[in-house]
């Protein structure tokens, strides 16, 4: 194949489209790390030198890496929730037939269908009326609620693929109702609990719009970062970016170890 | 029922019937399995050989009747406490767990000493043939391997009774026969009671002590295979057991042993001890390898004019489709030694010991 392309000016323009898509991707993350790492104050050549005085800044200023922090408390805490809710939902959705069940479930999938926005407003009209908004709990229930349904997809999604012969098959042989979720149905739809909440946490880690609205004095990390970002252009923000950048690759190849051989379903081995 | 003497029979049904919405599956089945018998059920697909093996397997309760294992009422017995297992087509094994933790499942359950529940996987893979594979995750395993696994799952927590759904359906027809014998010969040891679902007809009558035949929910005949095979009760049964031909008549005559029939193509005579009262519609069943071409020169009863139409290969023998005068068809086996002209004449004999009888025919 590599010979007969070499000669194929479609080709050769495909290889160069796919480059430039490449570089509009990639680039700009590429200049926020560089950046982060040189005293230019604004983002331009020439580079002034490295510098390791914007990390400095970061660490010792605390703005950010408390919102960090924040971040950190809330999405695993939201997604973990969320993921464990949407295990029992998808078990049960899976399993049994029963009145409402499909108003039920597009119950738990409208959060995700309205606009953050205008869930946001309302989030905060009620949170306040029970006088929880403002804190991090607040960002806490909103995000169940937003990340239920996308975790609930997933493991839905890995559940139908389970014959329901294998539950039989384990109640035949003795096991009660739970030991057979524990023993059968959870190790069955693991890949899918763990892609459901690689994916919940990624969705509360870059939420902004709604923890702007009901997050307060407890900043989480995109709502600290819009804050620094109307007050001036500040290279901190490129330390935390990097950081950040960081943590999501972590999470983007989890996402793609588990989550694709999952949807795309896995080679098996043949003996 | 009374606990001092145990009861004779492994398994007891007493007019069982499972209706989904306004359809009967299960059609008031009343049946008794003695202890260690191997039973085959065959029948048509969707006669409900498959929801009567849930329903004693618990997995579906029977909207009436009344079910007992080793003399005691399991009606009420939710599916995990009951002492039947259940061998399921697909083998249903453990996609998560290799072939010991597979194995294993029922009785790591119950919490055993682990040293227990080794040895006794260990003694249960040897009986099965399965030692050397078990390490292997189950996608490693071929169909033969996956059927011994969902086998060992099975027998391994000692149940009283295993009930199979064609368990060796998606095997080859090599590997099926050898299965077959390793089957029968582990149900012997165990002296356990099987009851054995299949479409083989082939495998029903070599592996089970009894033969049960089901339609449309209910019970057609049980049986001995060669008693099922040589008396048909039914037309139903007539028609699925063996290569059967079924002529329609009125008995004409009974007496000294015998029936004479009246036939669309002519008299028949047929041996019975017991036969229906003279008027009485019947089919005569005489199976296809008990036609034989009639000695010539020579006068005799059941003879049958015909013209051969026919000839389908099968193996050691071949057969014959002909047609009677009055336009009936007949099947006739005949060995590859002893061969029938196509579009000749010929006569066909057979004889009236050979011949059974069944009511029915208007
Ligand atoms: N859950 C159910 N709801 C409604 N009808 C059902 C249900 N399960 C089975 N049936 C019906 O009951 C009848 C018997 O089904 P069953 O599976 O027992 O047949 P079977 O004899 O095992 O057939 P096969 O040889 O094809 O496996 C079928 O007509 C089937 O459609
Ligand atoms: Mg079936």
């Amino acid at each position: 194949m590599a010979t007969v392309s070499k000669g194929n000016p479609w080709i050769f323009f495909g290889r160069l489209w796919l480059g430039i898509a490449y570089a509009f991707m990639f680039l700009p993350l590429a200049v926020l790390v560089l950046f982060s790492f040189q005293k230019n104050r604004f983002p331009g050549f020439p580079l002034q030198g490295f510098t390791l005085q914007w990390y400095d800044k970061l660490f010792s200023d605390g703005t950010l890496l408390n919102a960090l922090g924040n971040t950190m408390i809330v999405s695993p805490a939201a997604a973990t929730v969320a993921t464990a809710i949407a295990f029992f939902a998808a078990y049960a959705f899976n399993r049994f037939t029963f009145r409402g069940k499909t108003t039920f479930l597009a119950l738990v999938t409208l959060p995700i269908l309205i606009p953050p926005l205008i869930l946001g407003v309302g989030f905060l009209g009620l949170l306040a009326r029970i006088h929880l908004s403002g804190t991090l709990f607040a960002v806490f229930l909103t995000h169940v609620v937003l990340i239920t349904a996308p975790a609930l997809a997933i493991i839905q999604l890995r559940l139908a693929q389970m014959p329901a012969s294998l539950e039989e098959a384990a109640w035949d042989l003795g096991a009660t109702e739970w030991q057979t979720v524990v023993k059968v149905v959870l190790p069955f739809a693991m890949p899918g609990i763990f892609g459901a909440w690689l994916l919940a946490f990624t969705f509360s880690f870059d939420e902004f719009i709604i923890a702007w609205f009901v997050s307060g004095f407890q900043p989480t990390l995109p709502v600290a970062i819009y804050s620094v970002l109307v007050a001036a252009i500040d290279p901190s923000l490129n330390a935390i970016g990097t950081i950040v950048f960081g943590i999501s690759c972590l999470v983007l190849i989890g996402l793609e170890l588990v989550l694709l051989p999952l949807l795309i379903g896995k080679p098996e081995k043949q003996s | 029922m009374t606990s001092a003497a145990p009861s004779p029979h492994d398994l007891e049904l007493l007019s069982i019937t499972k209706n989904f919405d306004s359809f009967t599956a299960v059609d008031s089945i009343n049946l008794k399995v003695g202890r260690g018998e191997f039973v085959a059920i065959m029948g048509p697909s969707g006669c409900g050989k498959t929801t009567l093996l849930r329903i004693l397997a618990g997995l579906e309760t029977a909207s009436s009747g009344q079910l007992y294992i080793r003399g005691k009422d399991v009606s009420d017995v939710p599916v995990n406490l009951r002492s039947t297992r259940l061998v399921w087509q697909n083998y249903a094994l453990f996609p998560h767990l290799d072939v010991a933790g597979n194995i294993a499942f029922g009785l790591t359950l119950k919490a055993h000493d682990k040293a227990i529940v080794a040895g006794k996987v260990k003694a249960m893979a040897d009986l099965v043939g399965l030692s050397d594979l078990m390490g292997r995750k189950i996608s490693q395993l071929s169909g033969g391997q996956k059927q011994r696994v969902a086998l060992a799952r099975a027998l391994v927590t000692e149940p009283d009774i295993l009930l199979l759904d064609e368990p060796l359906s998606a095997l080859d027809a090599h590997l099926r026969i050898r299965m077959q014998g390793e089957l029968r010969r582990i149900q012997k040891q165990l002296g356990m009671a099987f009851i054995y679902v299949t479409h083989n007809q082939v495998e029903a009558f070599s592996m089970a002590d009894r033969v049960v035949v089901m339609n449309k929910g209910h019970i057609e005949q049980i049986d001995a295979p060669e008693d099922m095979y040589a008396r048909p009760k039914t037309e139903f049964v007539a028609r699925f057991v063996g290569t059967n031909n079924l002529f329609p008549g009125r008995i004409q005559e009974i007496g000294h042993g015998k029936a004479i029939v009246h036939c669309a193509h002519g008299q028949v005579q047929v041996s019975t001890d017991d036969p229906p009262p003279v008027g009485t519609g019947v089919f005569v069943v005489v199976q296809a390898d008990k036609l034989k071409p009639a000695p010539t020169g020579v006068a005799g009863e059941n003879r049958l004019e015909a013209t051969v139409r026919g000839r389908e290969y099968a193996g050691s023998h071949n057969i014959y489709l002909l047609d009677l005068v009055d336009g009936t068809e007949v099947k006739m086996t005949l060995p590859q030694v002893l061969p029938l002209e196509i579009n000749q004449p010929t006569t066909i004999w057979f004889s009236p010991a050979h011949a059974a009888l069944i009511r029915g025919a208007a």
